[in-house]
């Protein structure tokens, strides 16, 4: 029987080099995709249905997405990883059952904001990619969207990091400007991928401006821009309310947490 | 003696945020192919030093102290580690420890990796991490099934497996990586006696073999009786230890929560439902009505012929109550006893409407509770559940009972909320989280927040489980103010020796039917 | 019969239609797709499951469309009727018509492929590929939590019933009831889940190197050439489309042979 040592080596950087590219690469793959689609084909979609746009949207925003998958997913502690099933089964049954109201909301991110909040930016977006992948197990027009889930991910993670979770008042502003610049982003998926969205509120928001003559991106932009960052203001609220609740052995238990002091005042100075 | 296996000095374990450690100044050194029993009653810390001498506890405070392991899987035959709690400390590796070192958590199928469609891939899970060829993987599996009895369930589901057969598998995926020390917490707790029995054989298999068994719990028993070395932790600390017969006759032990079962010592038998004399039934006609001298005119709580059936496969129908009668009168405490799965949490939830009888009626204070919703049932009838965190939401103890009292009670909600917390013994902890406290806490914490109300009808789902000899006295002590002013209380236990204890009137559901033991 | 083959033949013929559909943006392609899936779905014996899903997605997209470009399309230049501005166009018409054929195409070839294929050879298989092992636990982690949580759920909902929690009632206390129903859900997950982490951790979830599988999924060369025909016919389509949109090479007018 092999000797395996009983202790591991103190952390080190070397093998992290690859796991970094691979998250810059999807990083970078999700960001050259936005600004190709917004840049230089912004009126395609509705002369002819422009497979060309939906096929880059698709890759491009898929591929980062994978990327970053990755690249994060080996590097997460065990910790960690358990509790992004959690989130995605709550992203998924809140995201279903708001999806049969009928009100322009989605409320499909709570779970990623949770595991953003304590684990870090890097484990959000992780989950908000394969919250997506997974959950277009059940529903692949999903699928397309698993770069935003990631960007709200790792902005939910950075308001964490910089202490907008330590008031509670500033959960939902953090979460305001997390929505629209995850609307701006996911909008042209809706447009180019789907040539609209499938929630009946949403649908009657996007059919007004189309009515006032906006192009079809536009008109998904504007909607996205009303309903995402009132939407992620409540979902980031109902995160923070729901780790405030959290006994503070389960919140210390993550780095993160302790490290940047993300939920001051719940708790004395821990010594690390 | 020859070296031990397992050498540990624990100086202190504090959990992060936490300014007091959770154990403190314990050494235990244990010896290949003996059993050491550590007994504690209810946080007094003996899961968090079995999870620490497992690893399980890198990342979750701060350790001051050594660990050290001899043998011939250890590099150089031996290994030391010392703790200071800084950030140089050596850093445990779960995967090569747990090779060493295993832990089975009381709570078995959190052992489970639960991605493993049946038992024999969830056996091998631990083998294919370490990426063990397939075909010594077929060879071990088929070993330690046969060794832990798990053969003939090889290809079952595990999420179908019965509590025992669950509480086999964990220690099987432990016992797979062929530990030199297995740590087990609680293995016998809510397992009837067969599956007792089960466990106790596996265990004694285990020690003959030579692995040093460390088995943590908070009854004296039959595995403490059977101990080489016995520690008894209370408070983070140990407060005796020895052999098994010094440590009975100790202060510690008398002191701490640890339940010591007389029965249990000196007969061998462990389980309650092995104690217990086979009840003699009376003619089936009359064994169903319970004698009519113990109905009042009054009674708090009735079941009049109440039948309830569960559908099953094909259309079929399963009874589970049949034609029941029961009465509880004011003041008054009937036990309900059966084996598991014989319906008595079924039974239960027909107090409070949560189970609507297919024929038959359930009165409360002499009113039928049919349509009325199980809400507006809970202002007469309290029921404490098996798993009481599935009823606790609140940030701290006082919010938590005093939850909803102020529209019972106006300006005096916060004193009988803060009553009810004495009563429990839980006032010096009022403003902890209620998921900080060990699993009886939470228990006792559950039952104040039915005391507070103050409902007429008390229902108890396996009051004792978890609770340690502390808990079981202030259980009892709340039952006796509880009956004073007058509720009437219906419990339902697996334990027959706590129902007579806690009961002058014991039925047994047996086949859907109540008799009178 | 779908169900025996390895599950990378399945995703790999499922994948490569779905991009065969977006590639060839074309109606009667779609509708070719969406036949082809719904028959491979009466083969596999799964049509019931895979048109109940399909329809709780489908309904309202369909509907959505058909609203959204069937009245509203500002683009559109023959008129059949109109309201204000509200107007029928028959480019309208046409462009909800392509979206929502392959959408649904793709929908419905996609779904075959989750309820034709056996999750736990699935993640046996990634695991033989070298994919990281965290992917198929999280994969097959969530789906058998689900389950588990919706019986929790209810297990919580009757726990506090029992503490006199009336449920119902006004949208607000609804919500507040379900705040309430939220928080020992949400605590006992995690607490769930740092329990399993360490259990992962003591049977070596975490070490490097590489893992074996204790189950055997059965692959043979036909397959390994079918896996690689079909996902080079899809990256065909893919360059055709993309050359023919940036260098205005002529795409063939016609619908192109079906993907079987």
């Amino acid at each position: 029987m092999s000797q395996q040592s009983l202790t591991l080596p103190a952390p080190g950087a070397a093998a992290d080099k690859k796991r970094r590219l691979l998250e810059l690469l999807g990083a970078a793959s999700i960001a050259a995709t936005f600004i190709f689609l917004v840049l230089a084909q912004p009126s395609d979609i509705t002369n002819g249905v422009g497979s060309a746009s939906t096929l880059l949207a698709l890759g491009g925003f898929l591929l980062g997405a994978i990327l970053l998958i990755l690249g994060v997913l080996p590097t997460l502690p065990t910790s960690t990883l358990v509790l992004i099933p959690v989130a995605l089964v709550l992203n998924i049954a809140l995201g279903q059952i708001m999806g049969t109201t009928g009100l322009p909301f989605y409320f499909d991110a709570i779970g990623t904001v949770l595991i953003a909040v304590l684990a870090g930016p890097a484990a959000g977006a992780a989950t908000g990619a394969l919250s997506s992948i997974i959950w277009s197990f059940f529903n692949p027009t999903v699928l397309p969207f698993a770069a935003g889930a990631a960007l709200i991910g790792f902005l939910a993670g950075m308001a964490a990091r910089y202490g907008l979770f330590r008031r509670f008042y500033l959960a939902p502003v953090a979460g305001f400007a997390t929505g629209i610049i995850a609307g701006v982003v996911s909008a042209p998926i809706a447009a180019f991928v789907f040539g609209g969205t499938s929630g009946a509120g949403t649908g009657a928001i996007v059919s007004a401006f189309r009515a006032m003559g906006d192009t079809l991106l536009a008109a998904i932009t504007k909607q996205a821009l009303i309903s995402d960052p009132m939407d992620k203001a409540i979902v980031f609220a109902i995160a923070a309310l729901l780790v405030y609740a959290l006994p503070r052995r389960a919140t210390f238990r993550f780095p993160f947490v302790r490290r940047f002091n993300v939920l001051a005042g719940k708790a004395p100075v821990a010594a690390s | 003696m020859t070296t031990p296996v397992l050498d540990a000095r624990i100086e202190s374990f504090t959990f992060h945020g936490e300014t007091a450690p959770a154990v403190h100044g314990i050494g235990l050194a244990v010896q290949a192919g003996t059993l050491t029993s550590v007994l504690g009653g209810a946080g007094s810390g003996k899961s968090t030093l079995g999870r620490l001498l497992a690893g399980w506890l890198r990342s979750d405070g701060q350790l001051r102290g050594r660990l050290s392991l001899s043998g011939d899987g250890i590099p150089n035959g031996a290994q030391r580690l010392d703790f200071a709690g800084t950030e140089d400390d050596p850093r445990i590796s779960p995967a090569a420890w747990s090779r060493q070192v295993g832990y089975v958590p009381q709570d078995a199928a959190a052992m489970l990796s639960r991605i493993r469609s049946t038992v024999a891939e969830e056996l091998a899970f631990g083998l294919e991490n370490r990426g063990m060829d397939r075909d010594n993987m077929h060879r071990r599996v088929a070993d330690v099934a046969a060794q832990t009895g798990l053969s003939p369930l090889l290809d079952r589901d595990p999420g179908s497996l019965s509590g025992g057969e669950l509480r086999r598998l964990a220690i099987a995926c432990c016992v797979i990586l062929d530990p030199v020390v297995l740590m087990l917490d609680d293995p016998l707790s809510s397992l009837d006696a067969e599956g007792a029995e089960l466990i106790l054989d596996l265990i004694t298999g285990l020690v003959s073999k030579g692995t040093a068994v460390v088995h943590l719990g908070q009854v004296a028993g039959r595995l403490f009786s059977q101990a080489t070395h016995c520690l008894v932790l209370d408070g983070g600390s140990v407060t005796a230890q020895g052999m098994p017969a010094e440590v009975l006759l100790s202060g510690g032990l008398a002191e701490s929560g640890v339940v010591v079962s007389s029965e249990e010592l000196h007969h061998g038998h462990y389980g309650p439902e092995a104690a217990a004399p086979e009840p003699a039934y009376g003619s089936p006609a009359g064994a169903n009505r319970v004698s009519p001298g113990a109905r009042t005119e009054a009674s708090s709580l009735s079941f009049r012929n109440v039948t309830y059936s569960l559908p099953i496969a094909q259309g079929g129908q399963r009874a589970v109550l049949t034609e029941v009668d029961l009465d509880v009168g004011p003041g008054q405490i009937v036990a309900i006893t059966g084996p598991n799965g014989a319906g008595k949490s079924t039974l239960l939830r027909h107090v409070n409407g949560l189970l609507h009888p297919d024929r038959g009626e359930v009165l409360v204070g002499g009113a039928p509770i049919r349509g009325k919703s199980t809400g507006a049932i809970a202002a007469d009838v309290g029921l404490l559940f098996q798993h009481p965190r599935d009823q606790l939401f609140e940030r701290t103890l006082l919010r938590e009972v005093g939850f909803g009292l102020d529209r019972l009670f106006g300006a005096e909600a916060e004193v009988r909320a803060i009553q009810a917390l004495e009563d429990v013994g839980l006032a010096n902890v009022a403003s902890a989280h209620p998921h900080d406290l060990p699993a009886s806490g939470q228990r006792l914490l559950a039952l104040a927040t039915v005391l507070a109300r103050q409902p007429a009808v008390i229902a108890l789902d396996e009051p004792t489980v978890g609770l340690d000899r502390h808990g079981i006295a202030r259980l009892q002590t709340a039952l006796d103010t509880v009956t004073l002013r007058g509720a009437a209380v219906l419990v339902v236990t697996h334990d027959l020796a706590y129902a007579r204890t806690v009961s002058q009137r014991v039925l047994r559901l047996r086949g859907g039917r109540l008799h009178e033991l | 019969m779908l169900s025996r083959l390895n599950p990378l033949t399945t995703l790999a013929a499922c994948g490569a239609a779905a991009t065969f559909t977006v590639a060839a943006s074309n109606w009667p392609v779609s509708v070719a797709v969406a036949v082809a899936a719904l028959g491979a779905g009466v083969g596999a014996g799964v049509l019931r499951r895979v048109l109940a899903a399909s329809a709780v997605i489908l309904l309202p997209l369909w509907f959505s469309l058909l609203v959204l470009h069937g009245l509203f399309f500002p683009e559109g230049r023959t008129v059949l009727a109109g309201w204000g501005p509200a107007r029928i166009t028959v480019e309208g018409l046409a462009f909800a018509l392509e979206m929502g054929t392959r959408t649904t195409g793709c929908v419905l070839v996609l779904l075959l492929f989750s309820f034709v294929v056996n999750v736990p050879d699935l993640v046996a298989t990634m695991t033989t590929r070298r994919i990281p092992p965290q992917f198929g636990y999280v994969l097959a982690s969530t789906l058998t939590l689900a389950p588990a949580i919706t019986e929790q759920l209810a297990r919580i909902r009757q726990a506090q019933e029992a503490r006199g929690l009336v449920l119902g009632g006004s949208l607000v206390q609804r919500l507040a009831a379900a705040r309430l129903q939220m928080v020992p859900l949400v605590l006992a997950l995690i607490q769930d889940a740092a329990e399993r982490a360490h259990a992962l951790d003591a049977r070596g979830f975490n070490s490097p190197g590489p893992h074996s599988t204790y189950r055997e999924v059965a692959d043979t060369r036909g397959q390994r050439t079918f896996r690689r025909a079909v996902l080079g016919l899809a990256a065909a389509a893919v360059i055709l489309r993309l050359s023919a949109s940036w260098f205005g090479v002529p795409v063939l007018p016609s619908p192109l042979a079906g993907n079987e």
